[in-house]
């Protein structure tokens, strides 16, 4: 299993954000969390990151347990992620902004002073090649508080990906994007799982989610209350009455009996 | 001539100051602890030259690793504390610093007379450059050296993935976080480097001046500090330099024709330039030191994913 | 230790949680800015000094009648307030706070020197009241003036409460403290509201800087640093935009500086003043009562 979610419960007090939630990601697949607003997919995420700690439970990639590390050791792991209100680095360019983001495994073997004080090392072969990737080759000079909106969501994910992480984990990256827009994300990320990335997947988009995931987790106040191939949790009855509302019908079946 | 290579002298030692503002600033962190750490360095420098027959390139030295040490001390609580309050930390520790050598005592005899800090009185006979031949034009020389150097390799700092991951971490630290960056590592760090700075730029200073109290590191040197990376603008190094030179150049000069109103208009001056040009003189954005390449292609399908 | 000592350290408490008022008056100032804007306006203590001084200036010209003097020191500071908030917050960018606070210390030091100037550095004598009365409660001696002084403050606080809580004013002041946007969409001009905030907070500097120079009994130039310190404490210790903390936080410091003088004099006092901000900034750094409103 490559990141495996153990009973993990994240409590704020009376609210239970995240309640005994178990998950584990095969190696290559593309793995959706979906759930109403407010279910908890946030806050998974976080957990993970490490920007919460876990009331219990334990998050553990490849078998090492995370749980206790720091969030940018974590990145050292091959933990990596976007955030769903885009968070750049707006006084760096395109290409700096991959270039303060490698701190991948790999990265940090290099000797400290040759990481961090070798000049020119924004024009190097990686940065050249994520680049190229993410279709941002022509805009490496340009100020990340100058891009367009798609630009500046293509950028994140390259940004992410920048560590060479093992896991991606995506906060609604088609949030505000349109049907067309979706299905050029559906691509990368396609392109992202054929690199060997590991992709958890948060979306409210069910377009995106069914069409691209292999296998997908619900939430619903905190715990999950399904799981399977997008086509098992489409039918599952649970799954409609948290998005639709399943209380409504049982009032009024029993007011009309 | 003299008054020129004065000039030269407290440009030099307050673009060390502003330096050492700069590199915090970097990283998102105001602080106006610098002239606090200016003074321990100014202190510890003279006592080593006066007290304890020091030269002065050791005295400097030992003034900076001292400061910066005080500064790391001084780092780690001030992660803890954001924005607007961390101006209101460092201010209360300048101001600490301050009374603490205005309660300072401790004087040794050497070469027949009392040498050493005296509480309220200041720091009297710190006459390592008189002593020893030094001309006005050499320790101007000798200050501006010790600039070129510092500068030189924050030049090297800005232009190298430290300074974008400095910036980065100024920018936003929770994504900074999530890409892998230590924040405690780099914020401290950059405050430990300022101090030291700092301490360098106070060890010179008290050799410049030949008596020092407690007076002149208040929170009017502190804002001066600050001023100056903030006029100057964090895109370079260059940025602060040139704000020293406009701040004590204009102030000399402004003091010819104005007296002694130039408080005031550096008050003036300070509120003016933030409504007309907030982000500093130079801005935000740094400049790059190689040359873009030509772009790979012109041609670039327009705006979708 | 003896009964005259634990005397003492009633007197010296009693004394300095009286004097603490003005401390929570400028402590609310500051706090009223910082809630309406999320911004310190550093140049706020010298505002009150620099409005105190008008109303010396009734004093020496006309000899008016120490109210007439504590309104014009009051009102003075008010105009004083809303031309520096013309000057460091209206125009200056709103994602770039380092500017205006950088304008904010670059006020406090013009009109530091400004009032230097006109003073020629001299301190002045400044109208007291009920200086000779005093009220003895068994050992304890409670100044009159102090009690003056007190009674003064918690009026304005009074007052400011009844403005906050009974006026359409108040009303859109908290409204633009939680949400400023969602504030003007509500067709609330933000703008004017920042700029009467900037008046009453000014007012009310200027009644402590009156009250401090009142119980003091002079006037000098001095006081504006002190009393800008003393006020940043007292909002770090009773939490940024919290008023009843900076109320506490104000007599706390009041009392604290006091007993400190007694127990190491004049100038060890404020290193130890300095060092409880520290602490409390550094273990407890949303202030005693950690509120931590979080709004866009």
């Amino acid at each position: 299993m490559m990141l495996t979610l153990d009973n993990l419960s994240k409590h704020f007090g009376g609210v239970r954000a995240v309640d005994d939630v178990s998950l584990a990601l095969k190696e290559g697949e593309i793995f959706g969390l979906i759930g109403p607003n407010g279910s908890g997919k946030s806050t998974t995420v976080n957990l993970i990151t490490g920007l919460y700690t876990p009331t219990s439970g334990t998050v553990s990639l490849n078998g090492r347990d995370l749980t206790a590390m720091p969030q940018h050791a974590r990145t050292s792991q091959g933990v990596a992620r976007t955030f769903q209100n885009i968070r750049l680095f707006g006084n760096l360019t395109v290409a700096q902004n991959l270039w303060v983001a490698q701190n991948g495994h790999e990265q940090r073997r290099q000797h400290f002073v040759s990481r961090w004080f070798r000049p020119g090392g924004e024009h190097s072969g990686d940065i050249e090649e994520l680049l190229t990737f993410s279709r941002l080759a022509s805009k490496r000079d340009v100020l990340a508080s100058n891009l367009s909106f798609g630009e500046m969501r293509r950028l994140e994910m390259a940004r992410a990906l920048a560590s060479n992480p093992r896991v991606l984990l995506l906060d609604e990256p088609a949030a505000g994007a349109s049907l067309d827009d979706a299905e050029l994300l559906a691509e990368r990320i396609r392109a992202v799982r054929d690199r060997g990335v590991t992709v958890l997947l948060i979306e409210h988009m069910m377009e995106l989610v069914m069409g691209i995931t292999d296998r997908i987790a619900v939430l619903n106040f905190g715990r999950k209350i399904a799981e399977g191939t997008p086509a098992q949790v489409q039918d599952h009855p649970e799954v409609r009455a948290a998005y639709l509302g399943g209380g409504h019908d049982e009032k009024m079946e029993k007011a009309s009996a | 001539m003299d008054f020129y290579l004065g000039l030269l002298q407290i440009i030099g030692v307050h673009t060390l100051l502003g330096l050492s503002a700069y590199v915090v600033l970097l990283t998102g962190q105001v602080s106006m602890a610098q002239a606090g750490f200016y003074a321990i360095g100014a202190y510890v420098a003279a006592m080593c030259t006066a007290m304890f027959g020091f030269h002065i390139l050791p005295a400097i030295l030992v003034a900076g690793l001292v400061t910066a040490f005080v500064a790391c001390i001084v780092g780690f609580p001030a992660l803890r504390v954001k924005g607007l309050m961390l101006v209101v930390a460092t201010l209360a520790f300048g101001e600490m610093v301050r009374m603490f050598f205005f309660n300072f005592t401790w004087r040794i005899e050497r070469g027949g007379e009392l040498v050493g800090p005296n509480g309220a009185e200041g720091f009297r006979a710190i006459r390592f450059f008189p002593e020893n031949g030094w001309e006005t034009g050499d320790v101007t020389v000798f200050i501006w050296c010790v600039v070129a150097v510092i500068m030189a390799v924050l030049w090297w700092v800005d232009n190298s993935r430290a300074g974008a991951v400095l910036r980065a971490v100024g920018h936003d630290e929770t994504a900074a976080q999530s890409i892998g960056l230590n924040l405690t590592a780099i914020k401290v760090g950059a405050m430990t480097a300022g101090g030291m700075i700092a301490g360098m730029g106070g060890g010179i200073y008290a050799h410049t001046v030949t008596h020092i109290e407690h007076l002149v590191f208040g929170v009017l040197l502190a804002t001066f500090a600050i001023a100056y990376p903030i006029l100057g603008g964090l895109g370079s190094v260059f940025g602060t330099v040139i704000a020293v030179v406009f701040i004590q150049g204009f102030l000399v000069e402004g003091l010819r024709f104005m007296g002694e109103w130039r408080s005031i208009l550096f008050g003036a001056l300070i509120v003016l330039a933030m409504n007309f040009r907030p982000t500093g003189l130079l801005g935000e954005r740094m400049p790059r030191l190689f040359k873009p390449r030509p772009s790979e292609s012109k041609l670039e399908p327009k705006g979708a994913e | 230790m003896d009964y005259f000592f634990f005397l003492d350290l009633i007197q010296f408490t009693v004394d300095g949680l009286l004097f603490g008022t003005t401390y929570a008056l400028i402590g609310i100032g500051f706090t009223l800015i910082f809630g309406v804007m999320r911004k310190l306006n550093l140049a706020y203590g010298a505002a009150a000094l620099a409005g105190t001084y008008i109303g010396l200036v009734m004093f020496l010209t006309f000899d008016a009648h120490p109210a007439i003097v504590f309104l014009a020191s009051a009102i003075g500071s008010g105009l004083i307030g809303l031309v520096v908030y013309l000057c460091c917050f209206r125009f200056t960018p709103e994602n770039y706070p380092m500017a205006s606070l950088l304008a904010s210390v670059g006020m406090l030091l013009f009109i530091d020197e400004v009032v230097i100037h006109a003073s020629h550095g001299l301190p002045y004598p400044y109208p007291s009241v009920f200086r000779d009365a005093i009220i003895e409660i068994g050992d304890v001696w409670v100044r009159g003036d102090l009690l003056f002084v007190f009674f003064m403050c918690v009026v304005a606080m009074g007052i400011l409460f009844w403005l906050l809580y009974r006026t359409p004013l108040g009303l859109a002041t908290r409204a633009v403290s939680q949400q400023p946007r969602a504030a003007q969409l509500c067709g609330i001009d933000v703008t004017r509201v920042n700029m009467m905030t900037f008046g009453i907070a000014g007012v009310l500097g200027g009644i402590a800087g009156a009250m401090t120079a009142a119980a003091v009994g002079v006037l000098s130039p001095v006081i504006a640093m002190g009393l800008t310190v003393k006020g940043l404490i007292v909002v770090v210790i009773g939490g940024l935009g919290f008023i009843p903390g900076a109320i506490i936080a104000g007599l706390l410091v009041g009392a604290a500086e006091n007993i400190f003088l007694l127990l190491r004099g004049v100038t060890e006092r404020d290193i130890y003043v300095m060092l409880l901000l520290f602490i409390f900034l550094t273990l407890r750094p949303g202030g005693l009562f950690g509120n931590a409103q979080s709004r866009d």
